[in-house]
């Protein structure tokens, strides 16, 4: 391929699969200039991608009021008195119907990690903590983010509260934890 | 149920890319092997199961279609398995139904994965683009937008573990690391031959605490083939078969805070055990000669030790430390390099890791034979939290 033909392949190439021309061309270059014999492997530019629109079905509350009202519910069996958060809308042991119940969003770090090599959706974020937190007043545990100065100070055990971003879009992302005081 | 038989094997060399191969065409690799090993053409396959874990990496949805497409092995029934890193395990486990029940009298059993084509532009790196496809396998609701990684979540267990029982330390896996990658030198179809020291595994870059760079497997391609026959059948064809004596199979709560216990994985304790049963091993390290464990990560080869009753819960870290688990020790364990030194080529891992059993129960494995060897495991794990897992006892022909 000639330069002024590849040029025109790695911009049409960028735009297709939505990421910048630079990339497309620093990415191809040396393969797509090179003199390659008919039967060196040819390589193209894609994605796979599907937009959505997504419902949370019976979990809906518990996104909703996290956007609109800065609580965080979990959901109670009334027959084993399981508390479930992550909320279920239903118990799987009893298989019964759970009820909502507001919880007081502190709770203690059971597990975590520390994250130093993401992926791609992620990578400017590292380093960053992920744990599971077991509520006070729940029964199971629920996968966050635990943000702190010093990151190398998350211990197991360590207590810790909910917190609400100021900007929030009903995700799971709108709550993260801190230390608790 | 009937006896089921691993007749034939052949798996493809494991790298870090297979540029000049589609998926397709790596899987045809080693079923062209595995039908040569076996001494079979392609018309005595009675139905086909094939191991294939992420459509991304594939960049195709059902990809296990276009593979039967390339065999030629239409009209024959199969069907496809996928179970994250556990696919290999769970594809053969499938098969083995298939002829134990008396359905089929041959099936073959292929597992292979592409991952590399996955690329990020951003960075120019194919490794985080690898790991976004592999994050949707998380829980989407949840869990997957916490970016929690896959070495997230078994860094999340062994901490629990080494909160609980002091280990495993950082020393402890990094003999894991060497140990593993020390042995791939043998091995001639391995992507990580590498003569490490503990040193270098605890100076590498932190990947997820407490996992570094050199705690973790790599993503490999390639491509790893069963024949699976009845004894009838088995008995007809040309090289001793492989009994397979055990399988047990679990899986866990997915979303990990559902469980009782962070520190261990339930569902490799309740397959080990199934697959004991089965087998009729009441102490595996005096009665297995070589295991294959899913070491993607150091931290959990050393809780597999426990999950697999090698020692009591807590004592994993012994067992690297007293060599146990070295080529020359008591019970040697990922004599091929393991998934860290022998690649992760996710759906043909485990049936890789079967192969190399089998190698061994045949006397075929050349430089790393381990001598005398009869009785063989594999734990295929896989999955948040290694939710799924699929154990193996491999037994040598005593006729
Ligand atoms: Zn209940």
């Amino acid at each position: 391929m000639d330069k002024q033909t590849f040029l025109l392949w790695a911009e049409r190439n960028a735009r297709r699969i939505g990421v910048k021309k630079g990339q497309v061309i620093k990415a191809f270059e040396k393969e797509m200039m090179a003199q390659a014999g008919s039967d060196a492997p040819f390589e193209i530019p894609d994605t796979m991608h599907v937009n959505m629109r997504y419902s949370y079905g019976g979990q809906s509350r518990f996104f909703r009021e996290i956007l609109e009202n800065k609580r965080l519910m979990g959901t109670r069996c009334g027959t084993c008195g399981k508390v479930f958060c992550p909320p279920r809308s239903h118990c799987p042991v009893c298989y019964e119907q759970t009820a909502w119940i507001e919880l007081k969003g502190t709770g203690k770090l059971l597990s975590y990690t520390t994250v130093y090599f993401a992926t791609s959706s992620y990578i400017k974020r590292v380093p960053y903590i992920v744990a599971y937190i077991k509520l006070d007043g729940a029964d199971t545990a629920i996968l966050s983010n635990v943000e702190m100065k010093d990151i190398k100070k998350a211990q197991v055990g360590m207590e810790v509260k909910v917190m609400f971003r100021k900007q929030r879009d009903g995700r799971i992302t709108d709550i993260y934890f801190k230390e608790a005081q | 149920m009937r006896k089921v038989g691993i007749v034939g094997i052949g798996t493809t060399q494991f790298r870090s890319r297979w540029i000049e191969k589609t998926y397709f065409e790596l899987a045809f690799d080693a079923v062209k092997s595995a039908l040569a090993d076996a001494g079979i053409t392609r018309d005595r396959i009675d139905c086909v199961v094939y191991g294939i874990y992420n459509d991304f990496f594939e960049r195709q949805f059902q990809p296990d279609l276009f593979v039967h497409d390339y065999l030629g092995m239409a009209p024959k029934p199969a069907i496809r398995v996928s179970t994250g890193g556990a696919t290999g395990g769970s594809a053969i486990s499938a098969g083995f139904a298939q002829i134990a029940s008396g359905l089929y009298d041959v099936c073959l059993v292929a597992g292979v994965e592409k991952s590399a084509d996955c690329f990020d532009y951003e960075t120019g790196k194919s490794s985080p683009e690898v790991l976004k496809a592999i994050s949707y396998t998380a829980d989407m609701t949840y869990e997957q937008p916490t970016g929690r990684t896959a070495a997230g979540s078994f860094a999340l267990t062994t901490i629990a573990h080494r909160e609980k029982y002091g280990n495993p330390t950082e020393l402890q896996m990094a003999k894991v690391s060497v140990k593993n990658h020390t042995n791939a030198l043998l091995n001639p179809v391995a992507q990580s031959p590498i003569a490490l020291t503990v040193d270098d595994v605890m100076k590498s870059p932190m990947i997820a605490y407490p996992f570094k760079r050199y705690d973790n497997c790599l993503y490999s391609e390639g491509s790893a083939v069963l024949i699976l026959a009845s004894e009838d059948v088995a008995r007809t064809l040309k090289k001793p078969p492989v009994w397979i004596k055990g399988i047990g199979a679990a899986l866990d709560w997915a979303v990990i805070g559902n469980r009782q216990d962070l520190y261990s994985f339930e569902s490799s304790r309740i397959a080990a055990k199934k697959a004991y049963t089965m087998a009729g091993i009441h102490d595996p390290v005096e009665e297995i000669d070589l295991a294959e464990l899913h070491d993607a990560f150091t931290g959990t080869e050393l809780i597999a030790y426990e999950d697999c009753f090698f020692c009591n819960e807590g004592a994993g870290g012994r067992l690297i430390d007293e060599g146990v688990v070295m080529r020359d020790g008591k019970l040697p364990v990922n004599v091929s390099g393991g998934l860290i030194g022998c690649g992760h080529a996710v759906g043909a891992t485990g049936i890789m890791q079967a192969n190399e059993i089998v190698m061994h129960l045949r006397d075929e494995a050349g430089r790393r034979q381990i001598k005398n060897a009869k009785t063989g495991l594999v734990q295929s794990i896989g999955g948040p939290g290694a939710a799924w897992t699929v154990c193996l006892v491999l037994e040598r022909d005593e006729k």
